[in-house]
C-alpha cells in the first residue's frame, strides 16, 4: 500500500499483519540527506490490564495477565506471582520454584523456536514470511515446528496446557506433574537440543548488517543460574537492584505522538532489554555446551550487532533445552504443589526474563488481599527507545538503498526486537519520506 | 472421523472474543470433536495436523452490520488464498498458517472458517450485543458443518 505523497517526499509503506486489529506505526523522516524523525507506535494491551486488575483478588493476576500476551503467557504469570508473593511475604519452595523454572524453559523454546524460524529467519533470505522460506529450505521450517512443539508438550504437562497455562497460581500449581510424566519428556526434549545445535550452526550462516550498537544493557542475573525466572536486576554499567529497585528507577514517560509509554532508568536514560543484555550479562551463566555452540557461531562474550539477535536466541534455545532436561533430571514433585499465600496489606514486586526481555510487575494489596494498584512494565515498552535509535542508525547508514529496500530492512531492525505490538492483534506499518 | 473447531482471538479484546465463545458453545453441545481456544493462528499447526476438518471460528472486520456470520470454505486443497501483508514481527495470520501447513505436508483434509463481524474490538470483556446474539447462530452453523461433513465421510 501506497501512501499520498507531497511532490517533495517519498514514501514507501510495508504494511504489517492485521488479523483484527491493534496498531504499530514506524515513520522515518529524512530531510537533505539526514534522518530527522523516527517514530515507533505501540499500541499496549498491559495499561488496560493495570486498570482492570484493580479491586480485583490478589489471587487473580496470574489468570489474568496470562491472558494479555499469547506467546509469553508464563512471563506474565511468573512476574505476577512473584510479585503478589513478595507483597505477602511468602516465599515458595526450592521444588515450586525448579518447577517455575521448567514452565518457564517451556516457554522460552516454545517461543524463540517461533521467532528464530517463523518470523525472523525469513528477512534473512529475503523471503516474505515462512511459507516462501519453507520452499527455499522446509528442513529448517520443520526444525523449528519440531522444537516448538516439543516447547508447546512441556507447557502443556506443567502448565496444563500449551497457550495461556491454567496450572500456575499464586504460590505455586494447582497440581504438580508426576516424575513418569516429565520423564516422558526427556526424549523429546534431547531430540530439541539436538535440533536447536543444527538450527544455531544455521543461523550462524546468515548475512548479518554490520553494525555495533553500545547498548546500555539490562537484565536479571541469578547468582547461581543463566537468569530466567528470578533474579536481582543488572546493567552493564554496574547497577545491581532488586525487583522493587528496578519499578522504582523506571519512570516511563508518555509521548504525545504515541500511545505507548517509553521507559527511562531514571528517567533519563534509555536501556536495552532481551536476549543481547542477558547474554553480555550472563554469558559465564551459560553451560559449557552454550558457550560453545556461541563461540562456534561467531559470538564472544557480548554482542552489540542487534541483527544477530537472532543467533543469541538460537544459544539461548540450546540452553533452554539443556536446563529443561537438566530439571527434569533433578525433579522432585512439590508436595504440597503450592504454598499457601493469605492476603495482606503490603507492596510486592516481581521480575522475570520473558524471551523477549525484562518484564516486571507491581502490586498494591490492601488489608482484604485486594488490588488497590497494579504496574506492568513489559520488556517492549522498556526497549522503545533503543528501538528508535537502533532505527535512526540504521537509515542513516542506509540512506542510499532504494526506499523498498530500506523499508524492508527499517521492518527487519525492529524484527530484531521480537516486539509484541499487541500481543494477540497487531498492525505495523513502515514508512520512509524523503524530503 | 477427526475434527477440530478451533476459536481464535482473545476475550480481553471485546468481541475478539467471538471465536473462543463460539468454540465453548460447540464443545458444550458436541463432545465428540475437539475444541480449543487458540490466539495465535500458528498455534494451529499441530492442533489441525492432518485432521479430517477444522473448523476455525473468529471475528470479522468486514464492513458488514455487527453479528453477520459468514461462512468460508477453504476446501481441501489448492490456493488458500492471500495474506493479509508481509510477515509481522509477532505472528502469522490464518491463510499464511494453512499455506504453511500444506508446505509442511499435514494440513488438515478440509478447513472451514466461520467468520462473526464485530462492532468493538478495544480492551475490555464481553461481547457486543450483536456478537453475544450471533454466538448461537455461529455455533449452530459450526455444528451442521460437522454433521454434513460427517455424513459425507
Amino acid at each position: 500500500m501506497t501512501h499520498q505523497r507531497p511532490a517533495d517526499s517519498r514514501t514507501v509503506h510495508v504494511e504489517g499483519l492485521a488479523r483484527v486489529e491493534g496498531e504499530g506505526s514506524l515513520l522515518v523522516e529524512v530531510r537533505d540527506g539526514t534522518v530527522e524523525t523516527v517514530e515507533l507506535e505501540i499500541f499496549e494491551p498491559p495499561r488496560f490490564f493495570e486498570a482492570f486488575l484493580q479491586g480485583r483478588r490478589h489471587t487473580e493476576p496470574p489468570d489474568i495477565t496470562a491472558r494479555i500476551c499469547g506467546i509469553c503467557p508464563v512471563a506474565y504469570q511468573t512476574s505476577a506471582c512473584l510479585a503478589i508473593e513478595d507483597a505477602c511475604g511468602v516465599s515458595v519452595t526450592d521444588q515450586i520454584a525448579a518447577l517455575r523454572r521448567l514452565l518457564y524453559c517451556g516457554e522460552w523454546i516454545q517461543s524463540h523456536a517461533l521467532h528464530i524460524h517463523f518470523l525472523h529467519a525469513p528477512d534473512f533470505f529475503g523471503c516474505q514470511d515462512a511459507v516462501e522460506l519453507a520452499g527455499l529450505d522446509l528442513a529448517a521450517v520443520q526444525r523449528g515446528l519440531e522444537i516448538k512443539k516439543v516447547g508447546n508438550h512441556l507447557m502443556e504437562v506443567v502448565g496444563g496446557r500449551a497457550i495461556h497455562p491454567v496450572n500456575v497460581r499464586v504460590g505455586g500449581f494447582y497440581k504438580a506433574p508426576s516424575r513418569e510424566e516429565l520423564g516422558a519428556l526427556v526424549e523429546p526434549l534431547r531430540r530439541a537440543l539436538d535440533t536447536a545445535l543444527t538450527s544455531a550452526q544455521w543461523v550462524a550462516g546468515f548475512e548479518f548488517p554490520e553494525i555495533e550498537i553500545d547498548y546500555r544493557f539490562v537484565s536479571l542475573r541469578h547468582p547461581d543460574y543463566y537468569a530466567i525466572e528470578s533474579g536481582r536486576v543488572v546493567s552493564s554499567e554496574g547497577l545491581d537492584v532488586d525487583a522493587k529497585g528496578i519499578s522504582d528507577l523506571v519512570v516511563e514517560d508518555h509521548v504525545a505522538r504515541s500511545n505507548a509509554l517509553h521507559a527511562r532508568l531514571g528517567g533519563q536514560d534509555m536501556y536495552l532489554t532481551g536476549p543481547l543484555s542477558r547474554y553480555a550479562l550472563n554469558y559465564d551463566q551459560l553451560t559449557p555446551l552454550a558457550r560453545e555452540t556461541a563461540t562456534a557461531a561467531g559470538l564472544g562474550t557480548v554482542c552489540n550487532n542487534p541483527f544477530k539477535s537472532i543467533t543469541v536466541r538460537a544459544v539461548e534455545l540450546v540452553y533452554a533445552c539443556e536446563e529443561a532436561l537438566r530439571l527434569i533430571e533433578a525433579y522432585e514433585p512439590p508436595d504440597p504443589p503450592a504454598v499457601a499465600v493469605p492476603g495482606r496489606a503490603g507492596i510486592g514486586y516481581g521480575a522475570s526474563e520473558a524471551p523477549r526481555g525484562l518484564l516486571f510487575h507491581r502490586y498494591e494489596l490492601d488489608s482484604d488481599g485486594l488490588i488497590r494498584s497494579a504496574r506492568i512494565v513489559p520488556p517492549t515498552s522498556q526497549n522503545l527507545l533503543c528501538m528508535e535509535d537502533d532505527l535512526r542508525r540504521v537509515a542513516q547508514a542506509n540512506l542510499s538503498m532504494p526506499d523498498e529496500e530500506l523499508g524492508w530492512l527499517c521492518e527487519q531492525t525492529v524484527r530484531n526486537y521480537d516486539p509484541c505490538i499487541s500481543c494477540a492483534t497487531h498492525f505495523l506499518d513502515v514508512t520512509v519520506e524523503r524530503r | 472421523m477427526e475434527v477440530l473447531v478451533a476459536g481464535l482471538g482473545n476475550e480481553y479484546r471485546s468481541d475478539d472474543g467471538a471465536g473462543p465463545a463460539v468454540a465453548a458453545y460447540v464443545s458444550e453441545r458436541m463432545s465428540k470433536v475437539v475444541s480449543k481456544v487458540i490466539s495465535e493462528p500458528l498455534d494451529l499447526i499441530g492442533a489441525w495436523d492432518d485432521a479430517d476438518l477444522a473448523v476455525v471460528v473468529d471475528a470479522t472486520r468486514s464492513g458488514s452490520p455487527p453479528g453477520t456470520v459468514q461462512l468460508v470454505d477453504l476446501g481441501t486443497g489448492g490456493d488458500a488464498g492471500s495474506s493479509a501483508g508481509p510477515m509481522s514481527s509477532h505472528g502469522m495470520d490464518l491463510r499464511r498458517v494453512l499455506r504453511l501447513a500444506r508446505a509442511m505436508g499435514h494440513p488438515p483434509r478440509r478447513v472451514v472458517v466461520v467468520g462473526i463481524e464485530g462492532e468493538n474490538f478495544a480492551d475490555g470483556l464481553g461481547l457486543s450485543p450483536a456478537v453475544e446474539f450471533a454466538v448461537t447462530e455461529a455455533g449452530d452453523l459450526v455444528l451442521r458443518v460437522i454433521d454434513e461433513v460427517s455424513s459425507c465421510a
